[in-house]
């Protein structure tokens, strides 16, 4: 068995409310190892892009911890791994709507510290690998749903994570384009020796994941 | 180019819009202030300027008397002249007379001067005539007063001096000095065209009774902004004698255009923080709608110093652009500025206002480098401050939020 490339124990997380603390997380613990891809199914509410945030670092957990492997093979907290360590994908694509599809995947290599030259390439060649290479100068408002999705994956690899979270996908993309989305996600992450952590609420594309887990009451077990 | 320079450009002037609303209505309000804090300045400089020029030029960069009537001016002009920090030195003698055409008369105030003196300011004036032509039985005269007393180049007017006066207290008849006009001076500074009669100084000594004495000396020095030290330490080395720097003269003026100056500063650079206040203001709307891309930002491992840098440059770069076309529009409101002036005149005004009110016949301008350099810096660091103040809000929002609203 392979080293896990991100590994959580005991994360427990709460909001506060008007009725006093509201806990969303229990008690979650999870590996994942490189090349596996995890999707995780609730229901809304449930809790499943919080568990995200606390694994990408983009929050804190009130209790435990997360480790993420960066792609040289430390294991550091994941907030400090932000955009090498860790890759996310968004349910609305969250592209930067005054750069092209190019500058955008290149935006993420040059926060990470690339030059801007091998950013270019860099991104010109995901670009190309998710079947955009025709349309690097296009700006998302001239692209549609699926494009806009597929620049995204290639802003997340860009940088060689080695855990691509993906919040959704597929949410706003229709079924067969989210089909052809959720095979691309697959390919490119397995093809990258990446691993898949999968937030959504759709049965058919979660049992496309090699492990399948819920998340309900806070706590997470297999499906 | 870092990338949150690349990102503020582009998010400042996004592709395919030649002129976006925010990017354009800001700097735009940012150039107007400054275009307005330096036409005023250059204006009230010009204003200055010409007010210490046309005082220089009628009283000398240094004015030297004595407790009574210099008794030998020649030989101390002489002395004077010899020294290092003086150019040259002339003696002068001044007082006012009537001046009479006809049926016209003026007050003149009448100014002996030397005619062979390549110096003297008033060549540089002559409106009419020639100044060369200067000598016994002429006289230049004001434009202004030339006008009063109806007359032309080669017309012939009289001149009753205070020394007649006496003639007639002792019983003698006062017969006037008649004079042929040779010139006429224009200044633009109307208490000089008004009145100035100038004629030799040996005559002017004949007509006032003054042997071979004159009222003063005018000195010309090296350096005339030094003028005060100099006149301090040339009264040193002549005890007895009272050395004025041209600063001087109409010092309460001087200083009312000074402290003018400074509370108008203040007053338009009011324009300008109003600018900056809009931006800051339009910039918050644009953190608060661009917040998804800030945490976007985070996600992708973008530091909060950078993401205070992508919003901070963006107030920067308009204060640096709105400066830029403050600087461009501050040249062509000036270089237009008679054509401005003569639409005000027309709506407003009743006849020439700058002439008869501030007593030039233009509007005078003085480029100050420094007013410049001022503008440009209190510009950039309230535009940079305008657009700091949301750039760390967005910067200190947690990237989980972010995170929720994507």
């Amino acid at each position: 068995m392979p080293d896990a490339v991100l590994q959580a124990r005991g994360l427990a997380k709460s909001f506060a409310s008007p009725a006093g603390p509201l806990p969303v997380l229990t008690d979650v613990s999870l590996e994942v190892f490189a090349g596996e891809s995890v999707s995780v199914r609730g229901s809304s509410g449930s809790g499943k892009t919080t568990l995200l945030q606390q694994l990408g670092g983009l929050d804190r957990p009130d209790a435990g911890q997360v480790l993420v492997r960066e792609p040289g093979g430390r294991l550091v907290a994941p907030h400090a791994s932000l955009g090498r360590g860790v890759g996310f994908v968004f349910q609305n694509y969250q592209l930067m709507p005054e750069l092209s599809a190019l500058e955008n995947v290149a935006l993420a290599a040059r926060i990470a510290g690339a030059p801007a030259l091998s950013a270019d390439v860099a991104a010109r060649a995901l670009l190309a690998q998710v079947g955009l290479g025709a349309r690097l100068g296009h700006l998302p408002a001239k692209l549609s749903g699926g494009e806009c999705q597929r620049v995204a994956i290639a802003r997340a690899l860009v940088n060689l994570p080695s855990v691509i979270l993906a919040d959704e996908p597929t949410g706003n993309l229709d079924e067969r384009t989210g089909a052809e989305i959720m095979d691309l996600l697959l390919g490119v992450v397995a093809a990258r020796g990446a691993a898949l952590v999968l937030v959504t609420h759709s049965r058919e594309f979660a049992d496309r994941a090699g492990r399948r887990l819920v998340l309900s009451g806070g706590v997470l077990s297999p499906a | 180019m870092p990338w949150f320079l690349h990102l503020a450009l582009r998010q400042l002037f996004p592709p395919g819009k030649r002129f976006p609303a925010f990017a354009t209505v800001s700097i735009l309000g940012v150039g107007l202030g400054v275009a307005s804090l330096l036409v005023v300045q250059t204006v009230m400089n010009g204003f200055g300027e010409e007010h210490r020029l046309r005082i220089r030029e009628s009283f000398g960069d240094c004015q030297v008397t004595g407790a009574a009537t210099l008794e030998n001016p020649e030989a101390l002009a002489k002395r004077l002249a010899a020294r290092p920090e003086v150019a040259s030195a002339a003696p002068y003698a001044e007082g006012p007379a009537l001046a009479r055409q006809g049926d016209f008369s003026g007050v003149a105030q009448v100014r002996g001067i030397d005619p062979a003196d390549p110096d003297q300011p008033a060549r540089k004036y002559v409106h009419g005539g020639s100044f060369d032509d200067l000598d016994d039985g002429r006289v230049i005269l004001g434009v202004g007063l030339a006008r009063a007393l109806r007359v032309r180049i080669g017309d012939r007017i009289e001149l009753w001096s205070p020394a007649m006066a006496e003639r007639a207290e002792k019983g003698k008849a006062p017969l006037p000095a008649e004079f042929e006009v040779s010139a006429v001076i224009l200044t633009g500074f109307a208490e000089v065209d008004n009145a100035a009669a100038l004629i030799p100084l040996r005559r002017f000594r004949e007509l006032w009774n003054l042997g071979p004495r004159a009222h003063g000396l005018t000195l010309r020095l090296k350096e005339p902004a030094r003028a005060a030290e100099t006149a301090a330490r040339l009264a040193a080395v002549q005890p007895g004698l009272r050395f004025r720097p041209w600063q001087d003269f109409k010092r309460d003026f001087l200083e009312a255009i000074r402290f003018e100056k400074t509370m108008l500063f203040f007053l338009m650079f009011i324009i300008t923080l109003v600018a900056s206040f809009s931006i800051g203001s339009t910039l918050f709307s644009a953190v608060i709608r661009r917040s998804r891309e800030v945490g976007v930002l985070a996600s992708l491992g973008a530091a909060r110093l950078q993401v205070v840098a992508l919003f901070g440059l963006q107030g920067l770069l308009i204060g640096a652009l709105g400066t830029a076309l403050g600087f461009a529009l501050t040249w062509t409101i000036l270089s237009c500025r008679d054509g401005i002036l003569g639409v005000i005149n027309g709506c407003f005004g009743d006849g020439d206002m700058v002439a008869n009110v501030y007593q030039f016949s233009k509007v005078p301008l003085y480029y100050d480098a420094s007013d410049f350099v001022i503008a440009a810096a209190f510009t950039l660091l309230t535009t940079a401050i305008a657009g700091l103040v949301p750039a760390l809000w967005a910067a200190g929002r947690r990237p989980s939020e972010a995170m929720r609203d994507a």
